[in-house]
Formats: structure tokens, sequence, C-alpha cells
């Protein structure tokens, strides 16, 4: 089989994505040799939800430049290349780095006609890497996790660097959690998916911000599959609509269950604590339609 | 000076809106000169639960850059693929290159490693749009939408402050409601604010999550006062963040029980004080409503008293040059 990369993702925060992709992850490992990746690197909430520490620590490093002064002209070109304000000119013309704004992109590395800046590093945040023990004899899933350090704010090389160490590891199925949000923060995570399982609440909000995804999702060709979760607290009816107007399919449906919310903080996923629930059957038949989809 | 009030929380999902919908409620029915700010511009929804139909006025924001191959003069070098930061740049089944341009952040770099002179150009895209409405709570919100798969960009967040902070009077308040995360919009939002207020819930997750968003306040030196909502979901928990609070000299301004009352107010798009004014969340909501009215009758005092009392600053984490392996 080849390998398949699913997104889940969902536009509107705490919809359940990270629940949602820990249970079709423990549901789909017992079968298939998977890797789930947690690539909501401003917030990574999937090894909270498998009660797992995380381990194995590598830092994410992006380009900073350092500017040779000795042998600066300065023409002031880097600070015109620069696209996030990290460089400033000083009174005497003197490039300043503000390492903060600086997305490490090389632009002021490449465009210095003496070559006076040097490509320095920062670290701005960390991945790791987490063998996580599921129920029974012996298997296992390996969770790849991405966190940006408190202060940074450039997200999408994080998630970069999270994905490209998920990616170095062979599996036959790639679990990736997105962040909240429809920005490229998401886009670039959901990037290569063949599914993006897209987590909605029927309410307003969740619609709203799910009819933003699916643009998302439909802009990188990626089909949409959609999931109401908490069914029951609100109405199905305003995710009908939009998933009607896009022409997506609303493919399950997992009811609102207090047990769910307890295996959350207690940090198992409930299709293995709690197999029998509403909540695990209706992941397993989303796990199971994901599989006849390979 | 206009007080300005930022509502974070770190995690998505915990009742970030409800909170900014009810204080901003609050201050203005006590008589103050409120403009709420929706700063979570790629999923904005408090327009939704303020029950906002139509905008006022709309600006066109743009300002951001998209990169493109110009296929004519491409040579299918790949240079731009090797240098692009986003993973951007895709090469296409006859060997041309392309550049996503929903993943694309529309830095330099590719376009100064290409080799042709004019093979790559920068264009200026529109990515999102700032509004602004008349609520029928008698205050005005000001928010932003940005363009499904836009760069997260706090830019934005800072242009609508802007606004806000034209439209402010003296006496006025800001109450701005943040985007989930720690990220750019994040920091765009707390810079500058006064004090942040940050909503929770007692969830290991939304615990670990609130503490990031916590961290951040104190780069900016700036006092936080949490909210605990669905506090009797898990009482542990919630006896930690109180402890955490207590530690850190935050005061929790309320909290807020789990009722299910309050996702039926949202498809009502009504804010929950307004919807269901008589629930156990709703008395909640209006107690801390009503305590940040307190505090922002003085909130100098309030401020000085509950600053951190450590300077925090952020220090990047700088490998040299000489360090960085070859």
């Amino acid at each position: 089989m080849c390998a398949m990369m699913i997104a889940v993702t969902g536009g509107k925060g705490g919809t359940g994505k990270s629940t949602i992709a820990v249970n079709l992850a423990a549901a789909l490992a017992e079968d298939e040799d998977l890797l789930l990746a947690d690539l909501d690197v401003e917030g990574p909430s999937d090894h909270v939800l498998l009660g797992t520490p995380l381990t194995d620590e590598e830092p994410i490093n992006i380009m900073l430049p350092i500017v040779r002064y000795q042998a600066c002209t300065r023409c002031g070109i880097c600070a015109q290349v620069c696209d996030t304000g990290a460089i400033i000119t000083s009174g005497d013309g003197l490039p300043v780095i503000i390492p903060r704004l600086c997305s490490g992109c090389r632009s002021c590395y490449l465009a210095c006609p003496v070559n006076a800046i040097e490509e320095g590093m920062r670290t701005i945040g960390y991945t790791y890497r987490t063998k996580v023990p599921l129920d029974g004899d012996g298997r296992s899933l390996r969770l790849v996790t991405g966190m940006l350090r408190e202060g940074e704010e450039h997200t999408p090389p994080a998630v970069i660097a999270t994905r490209r160490r998920a990616f170095s590891e062979r599996a036959d199925i790639y679990v990736v959690d997105t962040a909240a949000g429809t920005s490229n923060t998401v886009s670039t995570a959901m990037d290569g998916a063949k599914l993006a399982i897209t987590v909605t609440e029927p309410t307003p909000l969740g619609a709203s911000d799910l009819d933003m995804i699916l643009e998302v999702a439909d802009r990188m060709g990626v089909e949409p599959w959609i999931v109401i979760n908490r069914h029951g607290i609100g109405s199905d009816g305003l995710i009908e609509d939009v998933a009607r107007r896009r022409g997506s399919r609303i493919v399950s449906r997992i009811p609102y269950s207090r047990e769910m919310v307890d295996m959350y903080i207690r940090g198992r996923p409930i299709v293995l604590a709690r197999p029998d629930s509403e909540p695990s059957v209706a992941l397993r038949e989303l796990a199971a339609l994901i599989r006849g989809s390979a | 000076m206009p007080l300005e009030i930022a509502v974070a929380s770190g995690k998505g999902g915990v009742g970030k809106s409800t909170v900014s919908s009810t204080i901003a409620i609050a201050l203005s029915r006590a008589g103050r000169d409120v403009i709420a700010v929706d700063a979570d511009a790629d999923a904005p929804n408090l327009h939704l639960v303020l029950g906002v139909d139509r905008w006022d006025r709309e600006i066109p924001h743009s300002g951001a850059r998209v990169a493109r191959v110009v296929d004519d003069l491409c040579t299918g070098c790949g240079a731009c693929a090797q240098v692009c930061p986003y993973d951007a740049v895709r090469v296409l089944g006859d060997g041309r290159y392309w550049i996503s341009p929903v993943l694309c952040e529309g830095c330099a770099t590719c376009g100064l490693a290409c080799p042709v002179k004019g093979a790559i150009v920068r264009e200026e895209v529109t990515e999102g749009r700032i509004r602004v409405a008349r609520t029928r709570y008698g205050f005005q919100l000001v928010s932003a939408a940005l363009d499904p798969g836009r760069p997260n960009t706090g830019k934005l967040v800072t242009e609508e402050k802007d606004l806000a902070r034209r439209m402010a009077g003296e006496d006025s308040v800001i109450v701005l409601d943040s985007a989930a995360g720690i990220g750019c919009q994040v920091v765009s939002s707390l810079a500058g604010s006064h004090i942040a207020v940050l909503v929770t819930e007692p969830t290991p997750a939304g615990f670990a999550n609130m503490r990031r968003a916590h961290t951040l306040t104190k780069h900016f030196m700036m006092p936080a006062a949490v909210v605990i909502n669905k506090f009797d979901l898990n009482p542990g928990v919630t006896s930690e963040i109180e402890s955490y609070a207590r530690e850190n000299g935050m005061e929790v301004l309320g909290r807020i029980p789990y009722d299910d009352s309050v996702p039926r107010s949202m498809v009502m798009m009504m804010p929950h004080i307004e919807a269901f004014p008589d629930s156990e969340a709703a008395k909640a909501l209006m107690g801390i409503g009503n305590r940040v009215v307190e505090i922002a009758r003085d909130w100098k005092g309030w401020w000085f008293e509950h600053r951190p009392r450590k300077i925090e600053p952020y220090k990047p984490v700088i490998i040299s040059p000489r360090r960085v392996k070859r």
C-alpha cells in the first residue's frame, strides 16, 4: 500500500480535533503501521490526550542573520528585502537585527552584495518523538510533536520542521493534527493530505469556521470529510447547509458524551478505554471508512 | 488613554468569545464607551456571538505578497525550490515550477536565488478585510477576516487595534478577543494591551496551554487574570489552576459552571447573558463582567497591584555562526 496522509482539522478551536486525531490514530494503529504528527505547534495536546510524556527532544533551528559589521557597507539592501520588519537601520545606516521578528527566510543573506551577513541560527521550538503503548499485546503508535517556544511568532517554519521529522520515518498511514484557524499554519500542515477530516460542532460558530476550512481544502485539492462532533448539543442543520453549499459530505456524527470528556481529562483514548461507548462506535466506523478509502 | 483588555487562552474553544462578549456588554451596561475587537482573523466569531448580520464599513487589507513563477522565463533549474523556507515551491509534471499561493509567505528568498532576472515576481494580494459594525448592545465591533490560507499575520491585528484606538475616546475600554494559540496574532493582540484575561477549562490540555499564554503576558509585563470555564468538569484540575493563579499573583475573576444552555445561546446567535440570563452560567458570567467593570474604574491601581513581580522578557535562543554545523 502506498503511504496515506490524513489531516485532522476544522477551523474552529476546541471542536475536538485532537480528540478525534488520537482516537482515529489509536483505532487505525491496531491494524496499520501508523504515525501521528501533532502539528498544532502553538498548543500541542495529542500527548496530553494520550497520557504520555514527550521524549527524544530535538531543537527546531531556523536561520538567523548575523551582520559582520566590519564588512558592512551600510547599503541598506538587507532591510529593504526583509519582509517581516526584522532588520532596521540605525541612524548611522548600520543594520540591526530583531531576532523575534525574523522568519529565517535568508533573503537578507542572499541579497547582501558584500556577503556581510553570516548564517547563525535561532531555536524557535522543539520536536519530540514518542512511542505510545496501546492496550493489548505490545502494540504502539508513534507520535511526533512540534512545540513552538513561547514568544516565538513564526509558526509555519516550526510546522515544517515537525512535518519533516514525522515524514522522515516510514509509515503506512500518517495522521496529522492541525492547529485551529484557516491560516497558512493550517494549510502548511495539511499539504499533501489525501483526506481532511474537518471536525466541527453544530453551532453557527462551528459552521462559519467549517465554511472557511472547506475553502482552504478546496484550494489545496484535498478531499474534505465533515465530522460533526458533540452531535446533539446544537443544530446539525447549520452544518448540513454548509455541506450542501460546498458539495461536501458529512461522514460521521459523534454524539456528545460525558464519557468522552472524562477520557479527555484522564488522557486515555475513548476507543481503547471504553470501546463499547457510543462515541467509540462512531469513531471506529470512521476509522473503517478511512481504511476503506486507502 | 483608553484601557485595553485582551482575552486570550492558548487553547481554542474554551470560551474566549463568550467571555469577551460578556465583558463588553457588562462595561457597556455600566455606561462605559466600549469597542470590541475580534482579533481572531482566521476564524472570526465574535460577530456571530453578538448577532451582527451587516457591516457598516469594510476596509480591504492588502500589503501581503505572494511569489509567482513567470512560465516563459523559468528555465526549470529548481534554485527556488531549494531555498524556499516554506516548502511552497513545486515542480510540475512538465518540469516547470509553481509556487503554492496558500503556502507562500511572501518573502523574497526564491526571487533572490533565481538566476534569471524577472522569472519570479512578487505580487501584492488582498489578504483580508477589516470590518466595523454597531452591535445591538450599543457598542461598536471591529472585526477582521483573513482570506483562507494566508499568513496568520499580526499586521492585520495591529491594524484593527490602531483603528479601534482611533475610534476610542480618552475613557473608552477596548475589549479584544484574541485567537487561539500563542503565535503571531496572539503576540500582536497582547502587545500594548494593559490587562490580559486568560480563559481556561480544567482539562490538562486547557491548563497547559493557558500557562503558555501566561508566559507571553509575562514577556509584556502585563498583569493577567483568570476565568475558569466549566470549572465543575474536573475539581482536581480546577484547584490546580487556582493554586497556579495564587502563586503567580493572578486574580481569578470567576468560575463558570458547565451549562448546556451555552451552546443553545450560540445557536440563537445571542450572548449567553442575554439569551439565558437566569442560567447558572449567565450568573457566573455576569459576576465576571461586573468584576471587570470594577477593575476598569481604577485600572491603574489594579494594574500596579497585579503586575508581574519579576521581569521575564522574551529571550531568543541564538546559535552563533561559528557553531552552526555546515
